[in-house]
C-alpha cells in the first residue's frame, strides 16, 4: 500500500530529512520515528487548523478561545525547527503530545464538553504517541500519565462549571462535527499512509540486504576458489623450479667436473665439447630461472626480502662479475660511484638481479666501447630514490623499438638477436623486479650512439602492487624523470652531465 | 692433507662438491643430515666443516650450534652454505658461530678462497 509519486516523494523525503539532526539520522529506528514526527508536524497544522477556521465561520461570536486554539495548532510548526536546532527528540515529542492534548481538550471544553464535535481528535493522541515514541515502556507510561492528568484537569474544570454553552445552534454544531471528523480522519489517514510507506521501504531495505548478503557469500566462495587456484599455482611453480633446476644443476655440475678432468688430461677436443654442454646448461638454467621469476611475479607470488644493504659493495661485486664479459667484447667497464653512496633498504637480491640484467644487456650490445656504471641519490624523505645508471656506447636502440623494449621476448630486431644473442626476458624481468620494489628502469637511447639504462629504487620500501602490469607505471614518468635528471646534473654531479650531453 | 666434512642433503650436490674438493687435494667425508653431521664431526674431527643451511628436520644452524657447544668440536671452523645472499643469513651465521658464509650454487674458486682463509686462521 505504498504511495508512489517518485519525484514529489523524493522531494518530501529531502524536506523531512533536512530537519533530522545527524546523530538522530544515524539510528534507523530513531530516524523512522523522527520522520513520522516531522510529517505530522509539517502537514498536521494544515488539517488541524480547519477546526478553528470552521469555528470562526460557524460561531456567531468567535472569542479568544478560537484564537488560542489556532495559535496552539499553528505552534506545531515550530517543532521541526527546534528539532533541527537543538535535537532532544523525545522531550520535543512529549511536549508536542502535551500540546495536542491541550488543543483537543480546549476545543472540547468550549464547544460541547464530552459531547463536543471535536472529540474524535482524542483518537489521534495514542496513535501519534505510538508513531513518535515507538514502544519504549517508560515513554508510554509518561504519555499515559500526561493523558490522565490532562483529563483530570479537564474534568475538574467541567465540574467547576466553567464550560459555557456554545453560542452555536444545532445545525452549526453538526457542521462543525462534520468538518472536525473529516479533518481528523484525513489526518489519521495521512499518518497511516506515511507509516505504511515507511514499513514498505523497510521491507525493500531488508530484501536488498538479503541480496547483499547473498552476493557477499558468493564473493567469499569465489575468493576461496581463487585462493585455492593461487595456492595450486604457487605449488606448481615451487615444484617446477625444483624439478627443472635439479637436473640442470647435475648437467652443469658434472660437465664442469668432466671439463676439469679433460683439462687435466690435455684433451682439448673433449674439453671443447664439454664446454659447449656446460655453457648451454648455464644458458638454459638462466632461462628457466627467468621464466620462473616472471611467472612468480605475474602470479603475485614473488616475495620481497627487505633488508638494509650497502650500495658500494653491491656495485663492486657486479663490476667484478662482468669484467670478463666486458673484456670479451673489448669494452672498458668502469665504476664511477660516489664513495659515500651509503646504504638503502630494499631486496638486495632483486636489485642485484636487475643490475645484472642491465649490465648483461650493455655488455651484449657493445663492442670496442665503454660501459660506465654510476650511482647517486635523488629526492628526500619518502620520495628519496637511489639511481643506478649503466651507460654504454653500444649499438643503441631505434626509437621505434623503445616502447616495446621491456616487453617479454623483445630483442631489438631478429638480426641483432642472432648476432648478439639474448633471451628477451632479461629487461622485462629487471623492470618487473624494480617495480615490485616500487621503482622502475628507465631507458634513453640513440641508435648508433649508445644507451643509458637507469634503475630507480626507493631508498626505503614503497611497495607496489605485486601483480604489476606493464601498462601501469608506478615509477616516475620518463619526461619528469629526464627533467629531474637534468636538474640534478646541473647542480650536482658531473657524471650525469656527460650522460645528458650524450643522450640529449 | 686437510680433512673437510660436508653436510649436505642433496645426493648429487654432495657427490659433485666431494669430487671437486678431492681433486683440490682435500680428504672429504660427508653427512646427509644434521644429526649425522653432528655425530661425524665428533667422530672424524675434521679441519673444516661445510654446512648446508637448508637441511630437513634439524637445519644447518641448529647443527652448527650443537657442534659449537661440544668441547671436542667447538674449535672446528664452519662455513655455512645458503641458497640466498641475504644479510639476515649472514647475521645468523655470525650468531651461531660460523667462521664464514657462502651462497649456492657453488662458485668453486670463491669457496676455495674462503676455505683457505679459514684453515690459515685456524692453524
Amino acid at each position: 500500500m505504498a504511495i508512489s509519486f517518485p519525484t514529489s516523494q523524493a522531494a518530501l523525503n529531502d524536506l523531512v530529512d533536512w530537519f533530522i539532526p545527524a546523530e538522530l539520522a544515524a539510528d534507523r529506528e530513531m530516524r523512522k520515528q523522527a520522520r513520522m514526527f516531522l510529517i505530522s508536524h509539517l502537514f498536521g497544522p494544515f488539517i488541524g487548523n480547519v477546526v478553528p477556521l470552521a469555528l470562526y465561520i460557524l460561531d456567531p461570536k468567535p472569542g479568544f478561545e478560537v484564537v488560542v486554539l489556532a495559535a496552539s495548532i499553528t505552534g506545531f510548526w515550530i517543532f521541526p525547527f527546534v528539532l533541527r536546532a537543538i535535537g532532544h527528540y523525545y522531550l520535543l515529542a512529549l511536549i508536542s503530545i502535551q500540546n495536542l492534548m491541550f488543543c483537543i481538550l480546549w476545543s472540547c471544553f468550549f464547544y460541547g464538553g464530552v459531547t463536543s464535535p471535536t472529540l474524535p481528535w482524542v483518537l489521534t493522541i495514542p496513535l501519534l504517541a505510538f508513531f513518535y515514541l515507538g514502544s519504549a515502556p517508560r515513554l508510554r507510561l509518561i504519555v499515559l500519565g500526561m493523558f490522565a492528568l490532562n483529563f483530570a484537569v479537564f474534568w475538574g474544570f467541567l465540574q467547576a462549571g466553567y464550560a459555557s454553552e456554545p453560542a452555536m445552534d444545532f445545525a452549526a454544531l453538526q457542521g462543525l462535527g462534520l468538518v472536525s471528523t473529516v479533518a481528523a480522519s484525513l489526518y489519521v489517514t495521512m499518518m497511516a499512509l506515511f507509516y505504511a510507506k515507511v514499513l514498505a521501504s523497510q521491507g525493500e531495505l531488508e530484501t536488498e540486504m538479503r541480496g547483499h548478503l547473498a552476493t557477499a557469500a558468493e564473493l567469499r566462495r569465489a575468493t576461496e576458489e581463487a585462493e585455492r587456484a593461487g595456492a595450486a599455482k604457487a605449488d606448481f611453480l615451487a615444484k617446477m623450479s625444483h624439478e627443472l633446476r635439479t637436473p640442470l644443476n647435475a648437467v652443469i655440475g658434472y660437465s664442469q667436473i668432466l671439463l676439469e678432468d679433460a683439462a687435466d688430461e690435455d684433451d682439448a677436443e673433449t674439453a671443447s665439447d664439454l664446454e659447449r654442454i656446460h655453457s648451454a646448461g648455464h644458458h638454459l638454467l638462466r632461462l628457466v630461472n627467468e621464466v620462473l621469476d616472471l611467472s612468480k611475479i605475474e602470479a603475485g607470488m614473488m616475495e620481497l626480502h627487505l633488508e638494509p644493504i650497502d650500495v658500494a659493495p653491491l656495485l663492486e661485486e657486479a663490476i667484478a662479475q662482468f669484467t670478463g664479459a666486458a673484456e670479451q667484447g673489448r669494452n672498458t667497464l668502469t665504476l664511477a660511484s660516489a664513495p659515500d653512496i651509503g646504504g638503502i633498504v630494499c631486496d638486495g637480491g632483486k636489485l642485484r638481479q636487475a643490475l645484472h640484467q642491465v649490465l648483461d644487456n650493455a655488455t651484449k650490445f657493445t663492442r670496442d666501447g665503454t660501459i660506465r656504471v654510476s650511482a647517486m641519490r635523488s629526492g628526500v624523505g619518502r620520495a628519496a630514490t637511489l639511481l643506478l645508471r649503466v651507460e654504454d656506447s653500444g649499438i643503441g636502440i631505434a626509437e621505434a623499438q623503445l616502447p616495446s623494449l621491456f616487453e617479454q621476448f623483445t630483442v631489438g630486431d631478429d638480426s641483432s638477436a642472432s648476432k648478439y644473442g639474448g633471451t628477451g626476458l632479461g629487461l622485462a624481468l629487471g623492470r618487473k623486479l624494480c617495480r615490485l620494489m616500487g621503482g622502475d628502469i628507465e631507458v634513453e637511447s640513440r641508435e648508433g650512439v649508445g644507451s643509458a639504462f637507469t634503475i630507480v629504487v626507493p631508498t626505503t620500501p614503497r611497495l607496489a602492487v605485486p601483480n604489476d602490469r606493464d601498462d601501469e607505471k608506478p615509477g616516475v614518468p620518463p619526461d619528469r624523470f629526464s627533467r629531474r635528471l637534468a636538474a640534478i646534473a646541473e647542480r650536482k654531479s658531473p657524471m650525469i652531465m656527460t650522460a645528458a650531453q650524450t643522450h640529449a | 692433507m686437510h680433512k673437510i666434512l660436508l653436510v649436505e642433503d642433496n645426493e648429487m650436490n654432495r657427490d659433485m662438491l666431494t669430487r671437486r674438493l678431492q681433486r683440490q687435494g682435500f680428504a672429504v667425508c660427508c653427512a646427509p643430515d644434521g644429526p649425522s653431521g653432528v655425530a661425524m664431526a665428533a667422530q672424524e674431527t675434521p679441519d673444516l666443516i661445510l654446512m648446508d643451511v637448508a637441511l630437513g628436520e634439524m637445519d644447518g644452524w641448529e647443527a652448527t650450534q650443537l657442534i659449537k657447544s661440544a668441547p671436542r668440536t667447538a674449535a672446528i671452523p664452519i662455513i655455512a652454505l645458503t641458497a640466498h645472499a641475504l644479510s639476515s643469513d649472514r647475521a645468523k651465521s655470525v650468531e651461531v658461530g660460523c667462521a664464514d658464509f657462502d651462497t649456492k650454487p657453488i662458485d668453486l674458486p670463491r669457496l676455495l678462497g674462503k676455505i683457505g682463509a679459514c684453515l690459515q686462521k685456524a692453524a
